[in-house]
């Protein structure tokens, strides 16, 4: 029988690794961070970095009444049930108005915060959720991308910095997450993000635990060192065609063990006075701001606002959707003004397509094509771009793309987040719309 | 057809089925299963003895019942119009919403007990495969609670689901389109002439039966317009095909033309090889692995279409097939979230889940029964574990084999609410694990016997010696003078918090 100590030396990383101390990784990151600074990668202290936060709104925003072309007789005609009218927008340009709904946004608008994107989309636009969703996020129009562009990003642009590069809140990562090497952590609440075992001698329990959550190599083998660092992850989910699903299982448990111990801390120490509602956005987007205030190296949030499947009976529910989402971003932007972190957040909101121009029997909207995107926050050149689509001239009853979404994403990756090699990122030269 | 299996059969072998074709089982379950021999164990799948009414659906879930109660609400609805022309504007609006809520609220109640019961069902069933077919066909024809409403139809559909569990695909399909839950959640039901909702036809076509690619633009126009004019009666239940709203005119679809309606179009689409092999490959890949070879999926769509689209000798190829056990498919599966409630309970020798515990880990580990995401069903797979998961695995398992008692539960209302119930009881959650069972007093004393006994129960594939090492200086240093229930069930909840425990 081994003894204790015996046991201690042979573990895998040494008592270094232990759960409450995962001091080896943290040099581990250094080490990384320190071979990177001759490379063109960046490195993230965490305090005076630029953060995106991604906002998806899930189903398909009908972007004709979230950006509303009033003076067009054409919406008027194509939507007699549900057509908003003049006196219900904010007026944002010359027979373009908001919906009322969202007068927040309407405000950040007024004071040069907010990018508003018209007719946004993509060539030869798939109508399914699935696909269309897949090509927003892997930004690859034939959709046969295996990683998505934010884990690109991870992959190119933040060598050396740990999984919480990026940060997910939600129960399954986003494919935009995908990566070869670092498809960064989901999590949905903070307080649970940890190993909790409740017997005696916790530490000791925690040292096993930590250890069977590294990966094993067999027997005869050296185990791996750093997970997601040396070891290929990627793909939509975050694994590489061919890697098996143990091989992922480990990567995820050490991943996990790694952002655990961050995470808590940081979440625990800052409050905020700001009033938050209780819709699952709301609360995201306060993780979110906790995140930040907290001096997370984090690069990129993701949050999901769904619901936008309208086909039957959309007026209330998409005024409320958007009354929701308009809601949350108030509390969030006061929330980083307070914190005075206000110019390092920008956010970006997209959906998978818009929907078709003129309204169904139902009351409700079908699968469509190009719609609107919604770019804020105190780094950003207010103003409108791009031009918003004909509705006269339509492909298969559906607004025309005026401007490719991966402009906007140039715009994001090389302006805002200051990456190298976007080309790389983006699989192809996109000209940013000049948005930040 | 797929080489069959030959030579012996063995205890792993019989394991692996069970976890696969049902939702695995104590170790004693698999040595009754293995008694068997492999080709009897497969026929106790196909040809369960258990009847379905076996277990009776809650009382509200009866159609007949519950339209009667629809019935009755909307006389209620109607006696509320004519007593609000006495109130103020005011007055009436909090009356509708009052009345709104409580039925709100009584639909919930009710998708819960809906969640609890399948649940239950799943765990201490018979019939194991016909469960986990229910649950594909739930996946294949994902319906969410969330936007029908009404639980009892998801029930309803949930029962037709089970009657067709291994029957014939095409017929299946067919009900499905005139299925109430079902029209409610694509929209067919206000679909009409003037206006089609391409909603039901897109996704029959690219989510149910063909996949992306296999159709055009085109036929999803021309399709939805068959579909039109569906209409549910909420009052009895029964659908029908309105001779007003359905669009007669001549309908083109994959170069056929005709005066469709949808049981037509749906004929058409089983008359495409495609969609064989589209069925064939998604079977395969749900009860064995990811990406199988072409050769496997021709072979085995050519015996679907064979069989005109019976599921059963489809089945019967898979669990007799050599491929099937070999190193490509035995204990690589990541479980589900319900797989891995399901069968951790069975390995805990629970047949009774704590009070809370099916609602709360489906919630916590993203597959809520009847409320899948979308249309699309759940994402499977590497897709269920992310750092945030797989965490909240392990706290599940630490709750359940008390080695972190209630800690794991999480915060806030759910956790409180579990509390409350728990006071409420005494401090009991319900059931326990019974740990007797698990480990009797001798195996307590001899350590390496007792790791060895617990690996081979809980763990599924062959694990690194360092793994099993590593679970040994554990059970020594927490021996002392002899092995409580508590220790056990902290050494049963280490082995639980791996990456090996989540597979099967």
């Amino acid at each position: 029988m081994k003894t204790r100590r015996d046991f201690l030396r042979s573990a895998v990383l040494g008592a270094s690794a232990s759960w409450t101390l995962p001091g080896f990784v943290d040099r581990t990151f250094a080490e990384l961070g320190e071979a990177a600074r001759d490379r063109s990668v960046q490195i993230s202290t965490g305090k005076d970095d630029t953060i995106l936060v991604v906002l998806q709104m899930a189903g398909g925003n009908d972007g004709l009444n979230t950006l509303v072309p009033f003076g067009d007789d054409a919406y008027r005609k194509a939507r007699p049930k549900i057509g908003k009218r003049e006196k219900d927008l904010i007026k944002l340009a010359d027979g373009i108005g908001l919906n009322g709904a969202m007068p927040f946004l309407g405000s950040l608008f007024k004071e040069g915060q907010l990018g508003v994107v018209q007719g946004v989309g993509y060539p030869n636009p798939n109508r399914s959720h699935f696909v269309s969703t897949s090509i927003w996020e892997t930004a690859d129009t034939n959709n046969r991308s295996n990683t998505g562009w934010l884990g690109r990003y991870f992959d190119n642009a933040c060598e050396g910095i740990d999984p919480t590069v990026g940060i997910s809140f939600n129960k399954s990562t986003p494919e935009a997450f995908g990566a070869m090497r670092n498809p960064g952590v989901s999590l949905s609440s903070p307080e649970l993000y940890r190993w909790i075992h409740g017997g005696g001698e916790k530490a000791q329990a925690e040292e096993f635990f930590s250890e069977l959550n590294q990966p094993m190599a067999p027997d005869d083998e050296e185990p791996v060192a750093g997970g997601s660092i040396d070891m290929p992850a990627g793909g939509k989910v975050g694994a590489v065609v061919g890697e098996s699903n143990l091989d992922f299982l480990e990567r995820v448990a050490l991943d996990a063990q790694v952002s655990s111990k961050k995470i808590l801390e940081v979440a625990s120490k800052h409050k905020t006075s700001v009033q938050y509602d209780g819709t699952t956005i709301a609360r995201n987007l306060n993780l979110v701001s906790r995140m930040i205030a907290g001096g997370m190296a984090t690069r990129v949030y993701y949050v999901s606002h769904g619901g936008f499947d309208t086909h039957t009976g959309q007026v209330n529910s998409h005024d409320r959707l958007l009354g929701q989402l308009d809601s949350a971003l108030k509390s969030f932007f006061t929330d980083l003004r307070q914190q005075g972190n206000e110019k390092r957040v920008v956010l970006m909101t997209f959906s998978e397509f818009g929907r078709r121009v003129t309204e169904n029997a139902s009351g409700g909207t079908d699968h469509g094509k190009a719609s609107c995107m919604f770019v804020a926050g105190g780094g950003v050149k207010g103003g409108m771009y791009g031009n918003y689509p004909s509705l006269t001239e339509l492909s298969q009853g559906d607004l025309n793309h005026t401007v490719d979404f991966r402009k906007v994403y140039a715009d994001l990756l090389g302006g805002w987040l200051k990456a190298p090699g976007v080309e790389r990122i983006l699989g192809g030269k996109y000209e940013g719309i000049g948005m930040v | 057809m797929l080489p069959e299996a030959t030579g012996s059969w063995t205890k792993g072998e019989a394991r692996h089925l069970l976890n696969r074709a049902g939702f695995g089982g104590s170790p004693e379950d698999v040595v009754k299963f293995h008694a068997l021999g492999r080709e009897k164990a497969v026929e106790f799948l196909l040809m369960p003895e258990e009847r379905i009414e076996t277990f009776p659906l809650p009382k509200w879930a009866d159609l007949a019942v519950a339209m009667e109660e629809v019935g009755d609400a909307m006389a209620e609805r109607m006696k509320m119009r004519r007593e609000m022309r006495d109130m103020t504007p005011a007055e009436a609006e909090k009356a509708k919403k009052m009345a709104g809520k409580e039925q709100r609220m009584e639909q919930r109640r009710h998708a819960i007990e809906a969640q609890g019961w399948w649940f239950r069902r799943m765990l201490v069933t018979k019939a194991p495969l016909r469960e986990k077919m229910t649950l594909f066909w739930h996946d294949h024809f994902a319906t969410s609670v969330q936007k029908v409403k009404q639980p009892v139809l998801m029930m309803n559909q949930n029962e037709l689901f089970r009657e067709h569990a291994t029957g014939n695909f095409r017929e299946l399909t067919q009900k499905v389109v005139r299925d109430p839950a079902m029209m409610l959640y694509l929209d067919t039901q206000r679909s009409s002439k003037e206006n089609p909702n391409e909603n039901f036809a897109r996704e029959v076509m690219e989510l149910f039966t063909l996949g992306e690619g296999n159709y055009t633009e085109e036929d999803v126009k021309e399709a939805a317009r068959a579909f039109t004019g569906y209409r549910l009666n909420r009052l009895n239940g029964d659908v029908t095909q309105s001779r007003n709203a359905w669009d007669g005119g001549e309908k083109s679809i994959f170069g056929n033309t005709g005066k469709f309606n949808g049981t037509d179009v749906v004929k058409l689409i089983f008359k495409k090889e495609r969609c064989a092999e589209f069925m064939a490959e998604k079977l395969w890949e749900y009860f064995a692995y990811e990406n199988p070879s072409t050769e496997a999926v021709k072979a085995l769509g050519k015996t679907l279409r064979d069989a005109d689209y019976e599921i059963a000798p489809v089945l019967r190829e898979i669990f007799l097939s050599k491929e099937f056990y070999g190193e490509k498919a035995v204990g690589t599966q990541i479980k589900c979230p319900v797989q891995y409630l399901v069968q951790m309970l069975k390995e805990m020798e629970m047949n009774e889940p704590p009070i809370g515990f099916p609602i709360y880990g489906q919630a916590q580990l993203g597959q809520v029964l009847f409320m899948p995401p979308n249309v699309a069903g759940w994402d499977w797979g590497k897709a269920w574990v992310n750092t945030n998961t797989l965490l909240t695995r392990y706290n599940l398992a630490g709750n359940l084999t008390k080695g972190s008692f209630d800690e794991g539960m999480g915060g806030g209302k759910m956790r409180q609410a579990f509390r409350d119930r728990m006071k409420n009881r005494g401090g009991k959650t319900g059931a326990e694990p019974v740990f007797s069972e698990i480990a009797n007093v001798v195996v307590r004393n001899d350590t390496e016997a007792l790791v060895d006994g617990l690996i081979a129960r809980f763990i599924s594939l062959p694990i690194p010696e360092k793994a099993r090492q590593s679970f040994l200086e554990y059970a020594e240093s927490k021996k002392g003078i002899s092995f409580t229930d508590k220790e056990l069930g902290e050494l049963c909840h280490l082995m639980m918090s791996t990456p090996y425990y989540q597979l099967c």
